[in-house]
């Protein structure tokens, strides 16, 4: 396995909570890797399991969901829907074989720049070992 | 066509510029698909880079613009409105954050360069499929309904009324003025609770702009924010209000007594009734309840007495509609019911007795004439016992919460009484005493101390009656010992629950209730006074416990919050609303089970969305089995072709 | 035991009142023993109506069917449509009713339990006997089946020959239905899916090579989903292959279409749209077990259903399909869902 992999990640962040904690490492000046590209979306219950899929599909090696604390949401509960279709896809990736590790969920508030931070550095460590993501990737 | 655009790459000086080569990111999306015109510039946001903006957009007939620089949350606004003055549609212009999320937090200038790019080139391929859209009109009715009316709601509705807005207010009840009128002396200054509020009541009922139904219920609320139509229905009162002279000879006459609600039980009322004399409005209800006969005339003794003939058993229901832009919900509390404390004897010994009824005892007007008498035997208690937190701060039985106010009128209570009774004993069984408010923590401290009212830390196991003597068990934790108290009186601190009328409410208004059945207010921090609902408000209790000072306070920020929507000419709401795909819809509702704000419904066996209620969280979109709901210009396309371009892209 | 008498009765009696427009159940087919779905829709053909081990569709499939041609006629008979369900179908029926896909009057419903038994796995019958001299198949004593065969009886214990999923069965008899044959008899199932346990004992690794062997033969014709009663959507969201290209359709609204997913079986594009098609049935899959049957390539399908049904039920206490009142899995909700899995 190449351990000088980097590691791909897309993280779709809400834009109220994870969102704003991400701008909030960057207003302090946090420093993360810069494997993970981010993509804001109004809340976390608007993450279709098929945007992940999809995301491993066009080459991902990891991707994150994350939003807003239980109770925090904007929207009231779309994160606690989230959590439910998430939880499901968390346990059928690693039954067809893809490592635990490639999809992970958090809870990041506003204020969390820090947690942010500390998320994205263990993904990029963790999936730095496993090499690139070939299970779901497209290859023409 | 595919659409022209132009990408502004801003250095923000060297905030950006000094981790990201803007001239790399400039170059690198002149040559993405679709991309016009880039050009990276110091300060975008100055008004030179604004202008540079505006210039462009004409010069190069750009359709889009996607500007890279800092956080949406920043500038978002500046730039859309700039590329609007240029004449383009706001939603065309798009901010890619590659200061917060890139610049700040990374330090090697290739990689930061190299995800600049992808974050860039991911919010072209968003912008391609944007629609240009304007935002929803909604015409506004000038009109609020407040429901409730107590503290909560006499506040609203004179605040509301004085902003020159006019104001429905309905009480089911057939006087406005709520438990505060029940109260004695209010803490921690120990105003006369009538006092203060009686005059409130009288401008309400005289107030041109306020138009009150007492006795009346809402029935049924349809419509949205700014377009409200309520049902109310008017309970008979089977007096006319306007002939009625207040002669009171109909309950002199009436043979029937029953409870008084007003004195809760410690008194009767005659089935014709005024609930108190400064009733607002000043007149008499009949119960029909109690009433022995209006079909057949039974009785008739109060229709023969009334000389100005105001009694008309032949009144009927009547629902009266009115339209109205928004709703206060004020529905304020009921006490814990009395079942659910067995153990303390409440409900079967005369003297055990809950807040509101010592409240009546301490009040100049209530069955005592303000003399604290037990009940019993009409006796002065010379040794009383509080207990607080009955049937709150108890999960495992009764209710979770804290009813809040109870450990300040407990202390008020107690030092009322030794105001009353010189000579007697008062012991307060406590379990925490929580008295964060204004001059209340030295309110507790000086009934403790200056007027030696015994304070036990430790829960009552049990009331009992011997000997003509409440026995009171109990445990002071501090001590470590078990006590036992021969009381005169009990004074037990219910909970407070919410109105029993709020589960029905919140169905009608389609408002959610917390875990508690309280109204759930639309953010714990930031949007405390309004509902899940938009143009639905909440005030007082009916949100959570809270004291008066709160409850006015809530008061005039819900009426704040309902002047920002009538105050204006139109609502305007954000065009980033679902929309419905119909040849894919199948009509499941799942969308409909998740919309945290019920913003759709099936119609027709298809998904539809009112958009001045949607506010576009999406999560709809991502229940849909089938795709056929969406968000505008956060669509699974663009998501997906962000994705394609965050990732580098597929041939 | 089912009298299947008593089916053609009822079934006779709704067509001859003229109370149904048709009644969708089990025939013998034209290769002799094993039963086919009929749509009857004469009285004088109801005869026709078998009950027995090789009834093994789910009707519910017709009952969608019919649904979709019912909305392209311009005056379509409007009476309710009978149908055969077994437990496993009737979960089916309370899906569709749950998703508003029909409604309870629309569909008649003739339950039938399974005797304590299940239906048939034609493969696994015929490792053990050639087909074409087998005359007849029918339940018999303890959840054995017989097979009548040149007029002798061979009893087989249903391990050897029931369908996996019968085995697998916990709610051998309908949970919806206005008639009912049969007797209900709970079935303990010793192993709700012993396939399953099969995976989740393997090592990521062999998990990984085990679903890449299999899915690589896939080859994406699609008979999983349109014998699917809960792929009933106008358009596949993986692969909208019925989203018709005309003259006037323009490049942007072709553009439009998302591709997902690449239309040839590669094994990548196989691996999402199995797992799109997993994850749209969570909570819905009724495990009929009708994708595996009519695999062309012997994909165990049912392996990535079941563990999501099995994960449906462990963290949130949900079986498809037993309650058409209830919300679906994914809209609702419960404030104590796991969340173990969250940083």
């Amino acid at each position: 396995m190449n351990s000088e992999h980097e590691p791909k990640i897309v993280a779709f962040l809400c834009k109220w909570c994870s969102s704003a904690g991400s701008d909030m490492a960057g207003v302090s000046r946090l420093e993360y890797p810069s494997n993970v590209i981010p993509i804001t979306v109004m809340c976390s219950g608007s993450v279709s399991p098929l945007y992940i899929l999809s995301a491993f599909n066009l080459g991902a090696d990891g991707v994150l969901v994350s939003g807003c604390h239980p109770g925090d949401c904007h929207y009231i509960k779309g994160n606690m829907y989230a959590r439910r279709r998430m939880a499901l896809l968390k346990e059928l990736l690693p039954y067809i074989g893809l490592e635990p590790e490639r999809f992970q969920m958090s809870w990041v508030s506003a204020a969390e720049g820090l947690k942010f931070t500390q998320i994205i550095k263990e993904f990029v460590k963790q999936l730095k070992p496993l090499g690139p993501q070939t299970q779901l990737r497209r290859s023409l | 066509m595919r659409k022209k655009i132009g990408v502004f790459v801003c250095h923000c000086g060297i905030n950006i510029a000094g981790t990201v080569d803007v001239k790399k990111v400039a170059q690198e999306l002149s040559e993405f698909p679709g991309v016009s015109y880039t050009v990276d510039y110091v300060y975008m946001c100055s008004d030179p880079g604004q202008n540079l903006i505006i210039q462009k957009i004409k010069e190069e007939k750009l359709d889009g613009v996607v500007v890279a620089c800092c956080s949406p949350n920043l500038h978002e606004t500046t730039f859309r409105r700039a590329a609007q003055s240029a004449g383009l549609n706001p939603y065309e212009c798009e901010i890619a954050n590659i200061r917060e999320q890139c610049s700040w937090v990374h330090k090697d200038k290739d990689k930061a360069t190299e995800k600049a790019i992808k974050i860039t080139k991911g919010i072209v391929e968003k912008l391609r499929w944007n629609e240009p859209l304007q935002p929803i009109k909604v015409p506004v009715t000038k009109r609020a309904l407040i429901i409730g009316g107590g503290i909560a709601g006499i506040q609203t509705a004179l605040d509301l009324a004085n902003s020159d807005i006019e104001v429905v207010l309905v009480e089911k009840n057939p006087s406005i003025g709520g438990h505060m009128i029940q109260l004695s002396e209010t803490f921690p200054t120990l105003d006369c609770s009538q006092c203060i509020l009686t005059p409130k009541m009288v401008e309400v009922s005289k107030h041109p702009k306020i138009k009150l139904y007492t006795y009346s219920e809402v029935q049924e609320v349809t419509g949205y924010v700014g377009n409200f139509q309520a049902k109310i229905l008017k309970k008979p009162r089977y007096v006319d209000p306007d002939k009625c002279t207040l002669c009171d000879e109909c309950t002199q006459v009436c043979p029937v007594v029953v409870p008084n609600e007003f004195d809760l039980g410690l008194t009767g009322r005659k089935a014709i009734y005024i609930p108190f004399p400064q009733a607002i409005p000043a007149t008499y209800t009949l119960d029909i309840e109690a009433c022995p006969g209006v079909l057949p005339i039974a009785c008739g003794k109060c229709w023969d007495v009334c000389e100005p003939k105001a009694i008309d058993f032949d009144m009927k229901p009547e629902i009266v509609e009115e339209k109205v832009g928004a709703i206060v919900v004020a529905t304020g509390y009921d006490l814990y019911d009395k079942k659910n404390m067995a153990e303390y004897g409440y409900g079967k010994y005369p003297d055990v007795l809950d807040g509101l009824q010592f409240e009546r005892l301490l009040s100049a007007s209530g069955p005592t004439r303000g003399k604290i008498l037990r009940p019993s035997d009409h006796k002065e208690p010379k040794e009383i016992v509080f207990i607080q937190c009955v049937g709150s701060r108890d999960p495992e039985l009764h209710n979770k919460y804290c009813s809040k106010i109870c450990c300040m009128y407990t202390a008020k209570h107690a030092k009322l009484y030794k105001h009353h009774v010189h000579d007697g004993q008062a012991y307060v069984f406590y379990i925490d005493i929580r008295a964060g408010g204004k001059g209340y923590e030295e309110f507790v401290n000086r009934t403790m101390e200056e007027e030696g009212v015994l304070y036990l830390r430790g829960k009552v196991s049990k009331v009992f009656e011997e000997n003509g003597k409440l026995v009171v068990w109990g445990v002071d934790t501090l001590a470590g010992q078990d006590i036992e108290i021969r009381a005169d009186m009990v004074v037990l601190a219910m909970a407070i629950r919410p109105s029993s009328g709020a589960e029905k409410l919140a169905k009608i208004l389609k408002a959610a209730q917390d875990t508690d059945g309280f109204f759930a207010e639309a953010h714990p921090k930031l949007r405390p006074v309004e509902s899940l609902t938009a143009g639905v408000f909440l005030a007082g209790v009916a949100q959570a416990p809270k004291d008066i000072p709160d409850t006015v306070a809530q008061a005039g920020g819900a009426a704040i919050k309902v002047v920002s929507i009538l105050s204006q000419p139109e609502l305007l709401h954000s065009p980033l609303v679902a929309q419905v795909n119909e040849h894919l819809c199948t009509g499941c509702s799942m969308c409909v089970d998740v919309c945290p704000f019920s913003a759709l419904s099936i119609v027709e066996g298809k998904a539809k969305v009112n958009e001045v209620l949607c506010e576009g969280c999406g999560t709809c979109a991502a229940t849909c089995l089938r795709s056929a709901i969406e968000v505008k210009n956060l669509t699974h396309l663009q998501v997906h072709d962000m994705l394609t371009a965050s990732l580098g892209g597929l041939k | 035991m089912v009298e299947v008498e008593k089916i053609r009765e009822e079934a006779r009696r709704l067509l001859q009142e003229g109370q149904v427009r048709g009644v969708i159940g089990y025939v013998r087919g034209p290769q002799g023993v094993w039963a086919v779905p009929a749509m009857i829709r004469n009285p004088e053909d109801v005869d026709r109506l078998v009950w027995n081990p090789t009834c093994v569709h789910n009707l519910v499939l017709f009952v969608v069917e019919e649904k979709k041609e019912q909305a392209r006629q311009k005056e379509p008979d409007k009476r309710p449509l009978a149908v055969v369900v077994k437990g496993c179908d009737s979960r089916a029926i309370n899906v569709l009713l749950q998703e508003k896909f029909i409604e309870r009057e629309e569909v008649i419903l003739l339950g039938v339990s399974c005797e304590n038994s299940g239906v048939v796995d034609k493969k696994k019958l015929l490792n053990l006997v050639p087909s074409q001299k087998i005359e007849e198949i029918v339940y018999g004593n303890n959840g054995h089946i017989v097979a009548v065969i040149d007029g002798e009886r061979r009893v087989f214990p249903p391990e050897e020959v029931l369908a996996d999923r019968c085995l697998e069965c916990q709610a051998n008899f309908p949970v919806v239905y206005d008639h009912f044959f049969g007797e209900k008899i709970k079935k303990e199932a010793i192993n709700t899916s012993p396939g399953v346990d099969k995976i989740e004992k393997m090592r990521l690794e062999e998990r990984r090579r085990f679903w890449e062997e299999e899915l690589s033969r896939c080859l994406r014709c699609y008979a999983c989903r349109s014998v699917c009663p809960m792929c009933y959507c106008t358009e596949c969201v993986v692969d909208p292959i019925s989203f018709a290209v005309e003259p006037t359709t323009t490049a942007e609204e072709k553009a439009k279409k998302i591709k997902w997913i690449e239309k040839s079986p590669l094994l990548s594009e196989n691996f999402v749209y199995h797992l799109v098609r997993a994850i749209h049935l969570a909570g819905r899959c009724v495990d009929c077990g009708e994708c595996e049957r009519v695999c062309p390539e012997d994909i165990p399908i049912r392996l990535l259903n079941k563990k999501l049904e099995r994960e449906a039920w462990r963290l949130f206490n949900y079986v498809a399909g037993m309650d058409s009142q209830a919300p679906s899995l994914f809209s609702t909700f419960k404030e104590t869902d796991p969340e173990d899995f969250i940083r």
